[in-house]
């Protein structure tokens, strides 16, 4: 018996089977499903032999786990509950019925369509695959090669994939931690950093020396008329200028203190910009490295927040916290440690409320965190919403529903509000709290210093209370500080995260190492080639064809039948899920993205123009193009007349803040662009869909003499577009129900040929009717 | 000549106007004009009498819903299982309809929309831009993983939730707040 199949049936289900006089060396395939009838979660085995077809459902119910899921630590022993078998001549056209979710499976037994099994999604691809290979045994084709089982756990971690099929470890790619990914951002700029704590330490030491000046010195040592002082100054008795001394002294430290500041001020307006810029090109980057299907599963609006404002957001701690936290510190330090020596019963006072307020502290970060994460949540919402309401003008103010958006904004702008104020009101929550850890203290030492000077008039000085004063009022900062510095934090981290999450996302299209260069000629080959865009979503099943280099290929179908899709994959916006793609012979997934971009250009139903002039937009694809290049595309596309129009001509500044250009001027500037660009293979996928019968015309004469020599490949509705195809398709449901050439499908008298008619008949009709 | 011509485009327009009416017109299915059967198979058969008086046989009808979320048990679609899967007529009430024809069609729905609800949630833990759920649901415990970055759990009603794993299975929470308040603070990410 195979060893795959091994792992699909559980040895004590397959013992049980041997008692019933099966023998496992017969098996050709199997598949588990997880659901019998009922919707209950319970296993079952479909087996195929060379004769028989058995359904053999499991006597143990189950848990359900999917994708991603680490197995059960426990699987119960499963026997042979049920046990079918049919003929293999009873059985006809196995095939799988897509439902909203998962699917089901049914055959023809006895010339009765039969319901066998279902399952869920998570069976979806190996269900699909065992269907064909059992429709191939039916019907004696030779069944396509079994594609590799995909690797299921990451070899690094031994975590399961969450996505089967797509060898991406989550947990393995963001390795480092969060914040250290950050400091990197800062290592090009290590010297000025440097520069930057050293600023911090000088500005430290001189602000914990002032209050030592204004208290113990200016009261004990001068007003207190202290002999010894002036004598270490030299200057004995001379109070009047030890004052002097002390006042220039602490103006020396005030400039000091100053020029630093501005020293530290400059470095930091060159840093913040500097790595901001940085975190965003790493993020438009990895924006465009990432593969279509990721733009169509996010919302536009919440990319843009991602790009813009978290990367702001990541460096509020880095710029108000990290430098500041040295400093903080090191004040803190500073003046705890003088304290301390000061006056020890004091400093307990002074301090006795930090550790209880850590731990508070400590014990709400994760509700802060989750307040953040929240806001940035709603405000990703107002942005989406945003560009929902701005995009849409045209159809809001067509409909008058300007009432209506502006209710269905006010209702996020209040959630936003609502996120906003809870984050403030944990800010607030904190800082009452530091607040008072603060006062308190200061009430405190200020009561009971006072006490010690009524009680021990010789121990415990005047100065040395103001003293003891001045430093709790420095400490102020610090604790100001410290207040803050875990909101900072949260709400850097909570952006930084969503940050990385884009520049770590791994496209879903990759280009291969050491993927293989060449210049295409243009042979295209598809061999059973199915793919979905949602999982297990069929939008195209098993469809194979082949064109020659320099033919012209016409797809036709009615919409939705997966025309675009098609075409979508072979400029690999997208990966087959099965099947594969050849282009000259060569597999497109080995292909440099290079090659085949140079090769395959595209005009799509949907033209998208740039913002930048009209002569960039149509040298999009060669920018080095000169004009004269440029006019001809523009001729050869039948845009150069409206172009000329134009007050400015080819320099008209287009796109979004542009000029607004008509669906067919559009198009034809994605015509020409695909016309300079000189591809091998041109993919039209309703090139002329939206201009007028004589501009088509135009452009149809100038794509002729372009597809000469050139692998063409035409999506249209209208089958006179396709006129010069040598080869046609039809697709219908993702299917491929008819290909041949013109003259073949309409001898067929198919489903092209009932398209034909409709829309000959009903043009000619309408010529009538003028 | 020109007169054969024209009848010709004539019967090719008649037909191209047939056709959009099927595409356009709607048809009602009620107690008087079907006959929903059992097949052998395990599928559901309909006898449906059109409008003209003509009886037409589907050996197997597959039943779709105009509102799976809004308003189930309204506008439920009798669709052809094969071809463009064209529908045959739409049922207005199911109330409207006898008991069993009730429960032979929810059957089938039942088979189309699994989507265990969600009783419990045991855990829900995020990680490098996927979560992992342990839940209870009304078909057993259940786990499974969704992509984060929006769109995978979503609002489909009030305090109703609907959450597409990556396998493309959903899960329903049914009503939010009857959930405790540590199973809403985990879910606090999503919604």
């Amino acid at each position: 018996m195979n060893e795959s199949l091994k792992k699909v049936i559980p040895n004590s289900v397959i013992t049980a089977l041997e008692k019933r006089g099966l023998k496992p060396e017969t098996f050709l395939d199997a598949v588990s499903a997880d659901m019998d009838k009922n919707g209950e979660l319970r296993s079952l085995y479909l087996i195929l032999t060379d004769k028989r077809f058995i359904l053999v459902v499991s006597d143990q119910s189950g848990e359900m786990i999917f994708s991603g899921a680490s197995p059960a630590s426990h699987r119960p022993v499963e026997g042979v509950g049920e046990l079918y078998q049919y003929e293999l001549s009873r059985i006809a056209n196995p095939k799988i019925l897509d439902q909203v979710v998962g699917g089901l499976f049914m055959a023809d037994i006895d010339g009765i369509e039969t319901w066998i099994c279902r399952f869920s999604g998570a069976k979806m691809k190996e269900m699909r695959n065992f269907c064909m290979t059992f429709s191939c045994r039916l019907t004696g084709e030779e069944p396509p090669e079994k594609k590799r089982n995909d690797v299921e756990y990451c070899p690094k971690c031994g975590m399961p994939y969450p996505e089967k099929g797509r060898s991406v470890c989550p947990k393995c790619m963001v390795k480092r931690a969060i914040f250290l990914r950050i400091l990197s951002y800062f290592k090009p700029f290590w010297l000025r950093i440097c520069g930057l704590f050293l600023c911090m330490i000088v500005s430290g030491i001189l602000s914990s020396l002032s209050p030592y000046l204004t208290g113990t010195i200016l009261y004990d040592k001068i007003l207190s008329k202290n002999q010894e002082f002036t004598e270490t100054l030299g200057i004995p008795g001379n109070f009047v200028l030890a004052l002097l001394m002390l006042v220039l002294s602490a103006a020396l430290i005030l400039i000091i203190k100053q020029i630093v500041g501005v020293i530290q001020g400059r470095i930091n307006a060159y840093l913040v910009p500097e790595v901001v810029t940085k975190i965003k090109g790493n993020v438009f980057e990895a924006l465009q490295k990432l593969s279509i299907g990721f733009f169509t599963r996010r919302q536009t609006g919440s990319l843009m927040q991602r790009v813009n404002s978290d990367a702001n957001e990541v460096m509020g701690f880095f710029i108000d916290g990290l430098p500041y936290l040295l400093y903080n510190i090191f004040t803190f330090l500073f003046a705890a440690i003088i304290m301390f020596s000061m006056d020890w019963r004091l400093a307990l006072i002074s301090f006795f409320m930090l550790p209880p307020l850590f731990f508070i502290s400590y014990r709400l970060m994760p509700r802060i965190w989750h307040a953040h994460g929240r806001r940035s949540r709603t405000v990703r919402t107002l942005y989406s919403l945003l560009n929902d309401g701005i995009g849409g003008a045209r159809v809001v103010k067509a409909f008058g529903q300007e009432e209506y958006e502006n209710t269905r904004f006010q209702k996020v702008n209040d959630r936003v509000r609502n996120a906003e104020m809870r984050v403030v009101r944990y800010g607030n929550q904190f800082e009452i709290m530091y607040s008072l850890a603060r006062e308190i203290p200061s009430l405190l030492v200020a009561s009971i210093g006072a006490l010690f000077i009524i009680q021990a008039p010789g121990v415990f000085t005047y100065g040395k209370l103001i003293t003891f004063l001045n430093f709790l009022g420095l400490m102020q900062g610090p604790m100001q500080f410290f207040s803050n510095i875990f909101r900072w934090w949260a709400s850097s981290m909570n952006a930084a995260q969503r940050v990385f999450e884009i520049i770590d996302a791994r496209p879903d299209v990759m280009e291969k190492e050491a993927p293989v260069y060449v210049d295409l000629k243009g042979d295209i080959t598809l061999n059973h080639v199915s793919f979905g865009y949602e999982p297990n979503k069929c939008v195209l099943n098993d469809v194979s064809f082949s064109v020659k280099s320099g033919e012209m290929l016409g797809i036709v179908g009615k919409s939705g039948a997966g025309k675009s899709t098609l075409v979508n994959l072979i400029s690999r916006l997208y990966d087959a899920d099965s099947g594969e793609i050849l282009l000259d012979g060569i597999n497109i997934k080995n292909l440099a993205f290079s090659s085949l971009r140079g090769a395959v250009a595209m005009v799509s139903q949907e033209t998208y123009i740039f913002m930048g002039t009209i002569a960039e937009n149509i040298a999009y694809a060669r920018p080095d193009a000169g004009h004269a290049e440029i006019v001809r595309a523009a001729q050869a596309a039948s845009a150069h007349n409206f172009i000329c129009r134009l007050p400015d001509g080819y320099d008209t500044i287009i796109g979004s803040g542009g000029r607004e250009l008509s669906g067919g001027e559009r198009q034809r500037i994605s015509i020409a662009r695909a016309i300079l660009a000189d591809p091998r293979i041109l993919v039209l996928d309703e090139a002329t869909a939206s201009v007028d019968t004589e501009t088509e015309r135009a452009i149809q004469e100038s794509l002729e003499k372009l597809i000469k020599g050139r692998t063409t490949i035409s999506i249209a509705h209208r089958l006179s577009t396709l006129r010069n195809a040598d080869h046609l398709i039809v697709l219908d449901k993702g299917e491929l129900v008819e290909s041949g050439t013109h003259a073949e499908l309409v001898a067929k008298q198919g489903e092209y040929y009932k398209l034909l008619q409709l829309q000959s008949k009903a043009l000619a009709m309408r010529g009538i009717g003028d | 000549m020109l007169k054969e011509k024209m009848k010709v485009e004539d019967q090719v327009l008649e037909k191209q106007k047939q056709v959009v009416d099927d595409i356009t017109s709607v048809h009602r299915i009620t107690k008087e004009n079907s006959v929903f059967s059992r097949t052998d198979g395990g599928f559901v058969s309909l006898q449906y009498t059109e409008e003209d008086g003509e009886i037409k046989v589907y050996n197997r009808i597959t039943v779709h819903r105009c509102f799976p979320h809004s308003d189930p048990t309204h506008y439920i679609s009798i669709r052809e299982p094969e071809g463009d899967g064209r529908e045959i007529g739409l049922i207005d009430d199911m109330d409207q309809l006898p008991e069993d024809t009730c429960a032979m069609l929810n059957e089938q729905m039942e088979l189309r929309y699994f989507t265990p609800k969600i009783l419990k949630v045991r855990h829900i833990r995020e990680e490098y831009g996927y979560s992992y759920w342990d839940v209870v649901t009304d078909r057993g415990t259940c786990r499974f993983t969704v992509r984060m970055g929006g769109g995978s759990v979503y609002p489909i009603g009030k305090d109703r939730y609907l959450i597409n794993d990556l396998d493309g299975n959903r899960f329903e929470i049914p009503d939010l707040y009857k959930l405790s308040a540590r199973e809403i603070k985990q879910l606090d990410l999503f919604i």
